[in-house]
């Protein structure tokens, strides 16, 4: 082979070649050219797009200025995204200013209740009726009710939320001060020890449980049910006819006593204080009715009656009796006085000497046995019913005793201070001051007698001192003497009563009495009585 | 004069009729037990006495009830009565009185005592004009 053939096979080498390499740049020619146009699509494609997104944002601003309540968009962190004006001045942030999560504002006691309320946002789509208090800008705390609803992408992820808020504070501080007020006053209701009743026209629609128990029914048992099912027979006309008055606007409230009927059928007694209740028009929508247990109060008053009655009478049998005993045990006395008299008289040469001295001892007993009835009689007929107050002069009362009773040449009464006048019942004044000072003469052994009476005053008493120069009584007996019948001296005109007078009579006027006294140096009465 | 004296008590009885005779007096005494047997003694109208004397504590008819009895018979009523009792009761006092009495003497217990106020009373009543039917 030659040189010939080795170059022709060259030859048609390179033409191969060169045929390939243009092919080649025609195809590189055609994809440009494609992919030239695709690019130029996609970009007519995206300046479409832009110019929607562009309008849709244009309309939502437009939204959100037109919206008056506050209107917030945060993303899925909390973060404000975007909110309108009227929630920027609510809540006192711009988050165009300065980022603004909203999981900083909420109050701490809502957290709990904030992240459950997001987790069911999340999980519905939605959110209504969110409340709870948020602390704002500037620091104050106010009371928001949000509605919200969660914001998707394309493939339907949740990708933000938004939410209209709206600010209940004012009506939830009102809503807290109610509910604190009628808990308040259900606090008083429910404990108070009268019962309460609220009725409309006459059926039962509210009650306390005081009430309830009153009656002795369940709770619950009297709703519903009339008044009058409640009211004894004989009582019901009574508050019928108040009821209606109250009703035509004639009466505002009414107290009544009457008697309810317990569910067992017994009675009760109570004061019923009404109560209307009148609506804007002036009718009356409710009556409220107290109700207080008076039966056992009304008892005791009935009792007390009662007692007082049977002691005015017993009193008064006391008094009758009293006098009866005295004059059938006086009349004898006199029948015997009169036949010793009589026997001496009549016999006087046939008895000796011993026999007129024994009729004679006869006599001085039977005088013992009379002053000791006087004495009962006195004693007995001291009670607070037969007191007759008046002013009364003491000096003078001093001065009549002075004149009535025996008094012997050697005995002195004197008056060291002017007594005063008081107000009290003459006689029993008299029989006190009457027995203190023959106590005080009749025990008197001095050469000189003398009986010195004084006074002074309290806010509430007045004062006085009985002293002598007497025989005095002996320490043993300073109780005694103011019993009855506790006689020291077997003197004939002693009945033992006296005393016991004086102090019943001081018992009477509420005051004191006191006795100080030595054995041969003399006795002291301080006794008080009560101002009226 | 002619003297009823009503009273239940024998001895009071013998007290008066001692003291008369003792002062020398002539009165002439009559004596009834009790308030009836003393308004059967009043019946006869020209029979009345010049004075009466009313104890106030007898049984069947007792001194108030008799005297209300007189009180209300036209021709009873102008007899002085005097009561001539043993204790002093307020309410009898008042009661006597208001009914229309002429005097109210308390029995004293020593005859001699007794005497001398019995005296007074007679005395008294023998120098009054009394009312005669």
């Amino acid at each position: 082979m030659g040189e010939t053939n080795k170059v022709l096979l060259l030859k048609k080498a390179l033409e191969r070649q060169k045929k390939a390499r243009f092919q080649a740049e025609r195809i590189l020619e055609e994809k440009s050219k494609q992919l030239y146009d695709v690019t130029r699509h996609l970009q007519s494609v995206n300046d479409r797009l832009e110019h929607i997104l562009n309008e849709k944002a244009s309309e939502l601003d437009g939204v959100f200025i037109n919206i008056i309540d506050p209107y917030v968009i945060m993303d899925l962190e909390f973060n404000v995204i975007n909110m309108n004006a009227s929630a920027k001045e609510f809540l006192g942030f711009d988050h165009t200013i300065e980022p603004l999560n909203l999981s900083q504002l909420v109050h701490n006691d809502y957290m709990e209740y904030t992240a459950k309320s997001i987790a069911t946002l999340l999980e519905v789509g939605t959110l209504k009726n969110y409340r709870a208090k948020i602390i704002v800008g500037d620091g104050t705390e106010k009371f928001v009710e949000v509605n919200s609803s969660l914001i998707y992408d394309k493939e339907r992820n949740p990708i933000a939320a938004q939410g209209i808020i709206r600010d209940i504070t004012q009506e939830t501080e009102t809503k807290e001060l109610l509910a604190q007020q009628n808990k308040e006053l259900d606090i008083i209701v429910e404990n108070s020890p009268l019962g309460i009743v609220l009725t409309d026209q006459g059926i039962i629609i509210k009650t306390n449980p005081r009430f309830v128990q009153m009656l002795g029914f369940e709770e619950g048992e009297l709703i519903g049910r009339h008044v009058q099912e409640i009211s004894a027979p004989g009582d019901i006309g009574n508050s019928v006819e108040l009821i209606k008055k109250m009703n035509s606007g004639e009466l505002d409230n009414f107290s009544i006593v009457k008697n309810y009927l317990r569910k067992n059928g017994s009675e009760l007694m109570a004061k019923t204080s009404v109560n209307a209740f009148k609506n804007r028009q002036g009718q009356v929508e409710y009556q409220v009715a107290m109700v207080e247990d008076i039966t056992e109060q009304r008892n005791l008053e009935l009792q007390k009656e009662k007692l007082l009655k049977e002691l005015e009478a017993s009193n008064k049998g006391l008094k009758e009796y009293a006098h009866i005993v005295s004059h059938d045990l006086k009349s004898p006395l006199r029948s015997i006085s009169a036949l010793a008299t009589w026997l001496g008289e009549d016999h006087e040469e046939v008895l000796n000497e011993d026999g007129l001295n024994n009729l004679q001892m006869m006599q001085e007993k039977i005088e013992a046995m009379d002053t000791l009835i006087d004495g009962i009689l006195k004693y007995s007929s001291i009670d607070l019913a037969s007191l007759e107050n008046n002013i009364i002069d003491l000096n003078e009362i001093v001065n009549e005793i002075r004149e009535v009773i025996f008094v012997p040449d050697h005995v002195r009464i004197v008056i060291l201070n002017p007594l005063p006048e008081i107000c009290a019942d003459r006689t029993r004044i008299y029989q006190l001051f009457q027995n203190i000072i023959s106590n005080a003469v009749n025990h008197i052994e001095a050469d000189e007698g003398l009986v010195k009476i004084s006074s002074s005053e309290s806010p509430t008493h007045w004062h006085f001192r009985i002293e002598d120069n007497g025989i005095g009584i002996p320490k043993e007996y300073h109780d005694k003497i103011f019993k009855v019948f506790q006689s020291l001296d077997n003197q004939k005109h002693s009945s033992g009563i006296g005393l016991s007078i004086v102090q019943k009579i001081v018992d009477l006027y509420e005051g004191e009495i006191m006795l100080e006294s030595e054995v041969g140096k003399g006795t002291v009465f301080n006794f008080t009585l009560k101002k009226s | 004069m002619n003297i009823l004296f009503i009273e239940d008590d024998q001895i009071e009885g013998m007290k008066l009729q001692r003291t008369v005779s003792n002062l020398g007096m002539r009165h002439t005494i009559k004596i009834a037990q009790n308030g009836e047997e003393a308004l059967e003694l009043l019946q006869d109208p020209h029979a009345l006495p010049d004075l009466i004397l009313l104890d106030l504590n007898m049984p069947r008819m007792n001194g108030i009830e008799f005297l209300s009895r007189i009180k209300n018979n036209e021709a009873q009523k102008y007899l002085p009565t005097v009561i001539l009792t043993t204790s002093m009761n307020r309410e009898d006092l008042l009661e006597c009185y208001r009914i229309g009495i002429a005097g109210y003497v308390i029995k004293p217990l020593k005859y001699e005592d007794y005497e001398t106020k019995l005296q007074r009373v007679l005395e008294y009543w023998e120098v009054n004009e009394l009312v005669k039917p």
